[in-house]
């Protein structure tokens, strides 16, 4: 047979992607606040100002270190669009978004100093290499750990400012079937796996113009995420034309993860009770495409480059939360959140299969000495149910739902 | 104090993880899955290979059970829909008739195809009928009533059963040559039914180039009248005045399988500057045609196919050969050698040829009609083929029955189609809806079809039976 047998084998191989979605960004970034629904962005609350907003950590008198992780257990169901019957669910593993920060200030200068190591974005999502989306996505894992030093500055009692240098470290593994049986049976796949790093700042304002109420504002800039000579393994048919067509073996991709300015507000309407608001807005149109390129083809001749539309919008999160202290050693805390999608309809993919979420949480802090605390969280996460064709993203036509239960502890040491 | 809460915590911090393990989410939604008023307690297909679930140019085991109808009574069980037995070749002769394989690639890419000999369930004790050798037979009550090679016009010939041995196994030994297709079917008196034939009454004609074997009286085009004829009666016995509910299928164009589209774009690249025009033998006898270079259809342009079949063949255009005259006398007479010397002189005789003068390009030795399906012969096709998908839309109607409009579905596939992130076309090899023969779909092509017909059952009877997921069928195997 002459026939010239054509490539484009297991085509669309790569149409859709890694994906950041709001589900993607992690609002676990200090036991307290998420205890009251991630705000605290117009609180002095503690070192995790750090993150929460620099300008605010001047305020704080004590010096100290605290720790803390969470324990993210996301599932998430897809069911394949009507009349088809067929569900699956992720099995994914726990994953664990951590935060260590300390600060250290002389006692009555106003230069303080800190060191935060948390993970803002993370996602780990396992779907398995049987579903009917599996030539879209097998699994996904998505770490980045941001290493912020921070300078804050109190300017006056009422007013303090504060920078802080993000240098970013993470990795990326994303693996996916690839629609080829061979003669044994086996369907194909495809694996990528790679380390990222990026770069940013955090920069915050803080103002209490009584002591009932403060303000603050942050802007969290843009980090774009850059894997440099990620490494592209295969599972494929032995025929030598085979391979041929997927002969890449390293790849480069890079991944913004969006810029965040927050506007918070705290007031205490009595010396035990803290209220507090956060409005944040995500510039998630910085996600505009995912686009990998390789060393050679996967999937067919010349078909050395991927990309596919995101399209994504920016986006609002509303929070509000409360803390009381019910005595010297023991507080509580509630709070929720509003999370819109960046995801546009038509846009829809699994990695991150995103939809307006509404968190819920509670938490306490216990004193345990003069010297240690420990605090406790726990948030819930309901994402709403999202139906979509996914025709613009070349993503997994269906329905989504997804939630997740978030207990978290940390411990915080004074010296 | 201190030590205890910390431990406390920790046991508090594990145990909600483990806790909340149970609770997953659920998708909301008020679908109920019914079959309304349809009674699919019998469902009975009645088709030819399609039906049956031939392909890689063969049925066996793995092609019966991701048939169609297999998948039909599958989702129909679902909504209340009863048993469904196919004649399934045992597993120990799982091969059937033997079918085609993809062994590997020339270094130029080009498909290298071997066929399958083990494990068949070919009767080699007892003579071959004229429609090849007998297949071990089945005995049990079945629904799939799908015989490769069946058409309109055979259904309702008594003598069919001792020509045809797909339709021979399915008889018992007193029936042979003495019961009809369509007395066998009727007689099921099925509550739903599914009735896709009629291919074979343009196929066979077709993937022959438009040559008629003398010794083949079911290899031409049934003529309309006859064809609404024997239609009309299948219908009307199934049915049973709107007794059974069930579905028709109109007949793809034959112009858009891979066994026709396949070759054409290669072979015209292929061609040399010098050749513009090629010589062909047209339909069955001695009368010559001359194709001009551009009349290779490629894409849209251009008219004239050339077979799967061809490809053999094509690399030796502009030498002198006879080559495919003395394969087609060998494949004959495998073991006579007298009787295979007359039948290529025969074939000198019937086509005047002179194989000393150059292949394709001289009038002396023309391509091989049988290689080349040509404008004529196409628009003869096209006619039947329009006549008869008009009869089969008018007699859903009559009939009041659902109506999976093959035609133009596979006319809607011609620029690809994306499906749970895989690419469909009609591409041979490439494009996962056709097997390797070129022009039966592949186990996801059939689910495909399957899942088409359901969502058109469920148009016509108010019904939600579910559709399957296409990505549990495999397309072609890759070595």
């Amino acid at each position: 047979m002459k026939s010239k047998f054509l490539a484009f084998l297991g085509g669309a191989v790569l149409s859709a992607g890694i994906a950041n979605a709001g589900g993607f960004q992690a609002n676990l970034q200090g036991q307290k606040q998420i205890g009251m629904g991630h705000a605290g962005t117009g609180l002095a609350l503690d070192h995790s100002s750090i993150f929460f907003n620099p300008g605010a950590l001047a305020h704080l008198r004590q010096n100290g270190i605290q720790l803390g992780v969470s324990a993210l257990n996301a599932r998430i169901v897809y069911r394949e669009p009507a009349p088809g019957i067929s569900e699956s669910r992720t099995n994914n593993p726990l994953s664990t978004p951590f935060q260590v920060y300390a600060s250290y200030g002389k006692e009555e200068s106003p230069l303080r100093f800190g060191i935060g190591v948390y993970t803002p974005y993370g996602s780990s999502v396992n779907w398995g290499n049987t579903w009917q989306g599996r030539f879209g996505l097998n699994e996904l894992s998505l770490t980045a750990i941001f290493i912020q030093p921070t300078v804050s500055y109190r300017v006056s009692e009422k007013f303090g400012i504060g920078a802080g240098f993000v240098f970013a470290t993470g990795s990326v593994n994303l693996q996916r079937s690839i629609p080829l049986v061979s003669t044994f049976g086996y369907e194909s796949g495809l694996e990528l796996d790679g380390g990222a790093t990026g770069f940013g700042y955090n920069v915050g304002l803080y103002f209490a113009p009584t002591e009932q109420l403060s303000f603050g504002l942050t802007y969290r800039s843009r980090v774009d995420m850059k894997v440099d000579e990620g490494d592209v393994t295969y599972r494929l048919p032995g025929s030598p034309l085979i391979g041929a067509n997927f002969s890449a073996n390293r790849f480069n991709a890079e991944l913004p993860l969006p810029a965040n300015i927050t506007l918070g507000i705290g007031f205490k309407p009595t010396e035990k009770l803290t209220l507090a608001a956060d409005l944040q807005r995500i510039q998630w149109s910085a996600y505009e495409s995912l686009k990998f390129d390789f060393n050679g083809n996967v999937g067919g001749p010349g078909m050395t480059t991927s990309e596919s539309p995101r399209n994504y919008k920016d986006v609002f999160i509303y929070r509000l939360g409360a803390q009381y202290e019910v005595s010297e050693s023991f507080t509580i805390r509630a709070g929720a959140y509003y999370d819109e999608s960046p995801v546009q309809n038509g846009y829809l993919t699994p990695e991150t299969p995103d939809a307006d979420s509404r968190g819920i949480s509670a938490g306490l802090t216990i004193a345990l000495s003069e010297k240690v605390d420990l605090d406790a969280s726990f948030l819930y996460l309901n994402k709403k149910q999202r139906t979509d064709d996914a025709s613009k993203s070349g993503g997994v036509p269906g329905t989504f739902k997804s939630v997740a239960y978030v207990p978290g502890i940390g411990i915080n040491y004074k010296f | 104090m201190k030590n205890i809460v910390h431990k406390l915590g920790l046991a508090a911090f594990f145990s909600a993880s483990f806790l909340f393990a149970g609770c997953d989410p659920e998708i909301e939604d008020d679908t109920v899955f019914t079959r309304a008023d349809l009674d699919l307690s019998k469902y009975v297909a009645v088709g030819n290979s399609l039906t049956a679930g031939f392909q890689d140019g063969g049925l066996y085991l793995e092609g019966q059970i991701s048939s169609y109808p297999n998948i039909l009574a599958y989702q129909f069980s679902q909504v209340g829909g009863g048993g469904f037995n196919q004649p399934l070749f045992p597993y120990e002769q799982r091969n059937g008739s033997g079918y085609l394989k993809l062994s590997g690639f020339t270094s130029s890419g080009s498909p290298i195809i071997q066929s399958e000999q083990n494990a068949l369930a070919v009767r080699t004790n007892v003579a071959p009928l004229p429609g090849g050798p007998m297949l071990t037979k089945y005995t049990g009550d079945f629904q799939n009533w799908g015989v490769p090679g069946m058409s309109v016009l055979s259904s309702a010939v008594t003598q069919y059963g001792g020509i045809n041995p797909y339709f021979e196994r399915l008889l018992p030994d007193g029936e042979v040559g003495q019961r009809s297709y369509i007395q066998k079917v009727v007689a099921t008196q099925p509550t739903f039914f599914s009735l896709w034939l009629g291919n074979n009454d343009v196929l066979s004609y077709a993937t022959n180039g438009g040559v008629v074997e003398q010794t083949n009286p079911f290899g031409g085009i049934t003529p309309v009248p006859q064809f609404e004829a024997i239609y009309s009666q299948l219908v009307a016995g199934l049915s049973r005045n709107q007794a059974a509910e069930g579905i028709l299928a109109t007949i793809p164009d034959v112009r858009s399988i891979p066994y026709f589209t396949t070759v054409g774009p290669t072979f015209k690249a292929s061609l040399p500057a010098q050749v513009t025009q090629l010589v062909v033998l047209t339909k069955s006898g001695a009368q010559r045609k001359v194709i001009a270079r551009d009349d290779i259809k490629v894409g849209a342009s251009g008219t004239a196919l050339f077979t799967l079949t061809s490809s053999g063949y094509l690399g030796l255009i502009g030498t002198q050969t006879g080559k495919y005259w003395r394969d087609q006398a060998r494949a004959k007479f495998p073991t006579d050698a007298a009787a295979r010397e007359q039948q290529v002189k025969d074939y000198i005789q019937n086509h005047g040829l002179d194989t000393t003068q150059l292949f394709g390009v001289s009038g002396g030795n023309p391509i091989p009609s049988q290689l080349v399906l040509d404008a004529d012969e196409q628009n003869e096709i096209t006619t039947a083929t329009n006549a008869y998908n008009a009869f089969i839309k008018a007699q859903a109607n009559t009939h009041n029955l659902a109506l999976f409009d093959a035609h133009e579905f596979f006319n809607s596939v011609q620029n690809g189609l994306m499906l749970n992130g895989v690419r469909y076309s009609p591409a041979f090899i490439t494009g996962n809806i056709f097997s390797l023969d070129g022009v039966h779909p592949t186990p996801a092509g059939y689910a495909i079809i399957a899942n088409q017909m359901i969502k058109e059952i469920n148009r016509k009877y108010g019904s939600l039976i579910p559709t399957i997921d296409v990505t549990q069928f495999r397309a072609v195997l890759i070595p």
